[in-house]
């Protein structure tokens, strides 16, 4: 599995192909002949797209809300240097998922339930699903606290996203499904537009590299925001998904390197447009936080408009629908990859719907079950929103875990297994994310029931 | 055509072969022990969040 070898040997029948072939096929062929022309930015435009897709999606509506609110509460200071350190912890992350998925070919549910059994497989998946179907609300949330701003109500947000999600799916190629998303996902950067129409102090950013201010507030509070803010930038559906598209790209071994700057260029964009959201949050900050509390409808985009002028709120507003967009598609995909994976069958967008009905039917259906809970009255959607990063963080040291065992199992990586200061690193950040997120979970459950005092 | 066409992929990326599993891994009893032991521990954490998150609509 770890070796290179083409698909036909002279004087050998031909394996039958599939329509999934024939599709994947294609796409490879322009890659070989990019290489073989030396067309350095031509294959890194056709190797691009996991990577970037993984990150920018992780900027959802939740995040950016996350990292707008730290920002409105607590200034720049602390937040500024820790967004791109956890880009770079989420780097670490998502290459290893990309390489087990170029040298294996397999996804990461169909990999852990194939290696290590169907008990860890399908919790895998049961996680999996459990977290995405909670973001994907907060996903929906986004997009109505978006349109909002422009007096759009609930059904308007759900056909939205439930329109996009069915129009990305139509044309049966991976391809084409990655080019609309990474199309949609650098509009990401309209929180970087929304942060120069604010206009910072740019000193006042330059001096916050030194992680101050620390935030103040209880232990809870604390906790709260690393817990939150950490499900902001690594979670378990950017794994499923990162190593099941570069194998449903047809990454190879050879792609490697193109798929380290993929992933690096994504960290690189999310880190900068997080950090954009944080400084137009701050902009609210010396008007005590106004619109934080208005998240269930169009507070913050309308705080910011009167803030900073109505050119930054809309250009917030926007974001917040592309984010909670670009989210649900890739966390849509994600489900579907672990649904086909773990019931073992065809799970690609190369594949026809008649032929991947499975993979097809979970990211329509996780979709519209999303869709359907924000359209409930009464519906607690703020509270939704607000955990959907820390129940993800909370599961992420499982994923984690066995990420960095496929990563290190030479018998399918062979000597493209982690090296030792990979195994390191991966290490701490399974410990430092399990640590953030059993103390909030902890310490917040302890409050709770009076066992201890805030 | 078909020559063509199989010829820019690997054996192992077609369908025919990914189709197939992968052998079994063979983990260590500790191996075992571990993963149960945080598979529990992240699940009552979990229900922890949870029965957070109910209580504050409360």
């Amino acid at each position: 599995m770890a070796t290179t070898e083409a698909a036909v040997s002279p004087g050998l029948a031909l394996p039958p192909l599939t329509e999934e072939d024939t599709a994947r096929s294609w796409d490879r062929s322009r890659v070989h002949r990019a290489r073989r022309h030396s067309k350095r930015w031509y294959l890194l435009w056709l190797l691009v797209g996991p990577g970037i897709l993984a990150m920018l999606g992780e900027n959802d509506g939740p995040s950016m809300i996350a990292y707008a609110s730290d920002g409105a509460q607590y200034g720049l200071g602390f937040f500024v240097p820790f967004i791109p350190l956890l880009f770079a912890m989420a780097f670490v992350c998502q290459e290893m998922c990309m390489r087990v998925g170029a040298v294996t070919h397999r996804g990461y549910g169909e990999l852990v339930l194939q290696r290590y059994g169907r008990l860890w497989g399908w919790f895998g998946a049961g996680d999996l699903t459990l977290t995405n179907l909670v973001t994907l609300v907060a996903e929906f949330i986004s997009i109505r606290v978006g349109l909002a701003y422009f007096h759009l109500g609930s059904g308007v947000a759900v056909a939205l996203g439930l329109t996009l999600v069915a129009f990305t799916l139509s044309g049966g190629r991976y391809w084409r499904w990655e080019r609309i998303v990474l199309g949609m996902a650098l509009f990401n950067g309209l929180f970087l537009l929304a942060a120069i129409l604010v206009k910072p102090h740019v000193g006042a950013i330059v001096s916050s590299f030194d992680f101050s201010p620390f935030p103040g507030g209880s232990f809870n509070t604390l906790l709260l925001l690393l817990a939150s803010t950490i499900g902001a930038t690594v979670t378990p559906w950017m794994i499923f998904f990162q190593q099941s598209a570069s194998a449903d790209k047809g990454m190879t071994p050879d792609d490697v390197k193109h798929g380290r700057y993929d992933t690096a260029i994504g960290a690189v964009l999310a880190a900068i447009f997080g950090i954009g959201a944080l400084i137009a949050g701050a902009a609210l900050l010396s008007h005590d936080g106004l619109g934080i509390q208005g998240f269930a409808g169009a507070g913050f985009p309308r705080a910011l408009a009167h803030v900073a002028g109505g050119a930054a709120g809309t250009v917030f507003a926007l974001g917040l629908i592309e984010a909670g967009a670009v989210a649900i598609l890739t966390i849509s995909a994600s489900t579907a990859y672990a649904a086909g994976e773990c019931v073992g069958v065809s799970h690609s967008f190369n594949s026809s719907p008649r032929d991947a009905l499975v993979f097809y039917a979970a990211n329509v259906g996780v979709a519209l079950l999303a869709a359907a809970v924000i359209l409930i009255p009464g519906a607690p959607l703020l509270s939704i929103a607000l955990n959907a990063n820390v129940l993800a963080t909370v599961l992420l040291p499982v994923s984690l875990v066995f990420m960095v065992m496929l990563a290190n199992d030479k018998e399918l990586m062979g000597s493209w297994a982690n090296k030792r200061s990979t195994n390191r690193i991966g290490i701490t950040i399974i410990g430092f994310v399990g640590l953030c997120g059993a103390a909030y979970g902890i310490d917040s459950f302890l409050l709770v029931v009076h066992l201890i005092g805030s | 055509m078909q020559d063509e066409l199989i010829m820019d992929l690997e054996r192992d990326q077609l369908v025919v072969e990914t189709s197939r599993p992968v052998p079994r891994a063979l983990l260590s009893q500790r191996a075992k022990a571990g993963l149960w032991a945080l598979r529990v521990f992240v699940v009552l954490v979990s229900l922890m969040v949870i029965y957070t998150f109910i209580d504050q609509l409360h």
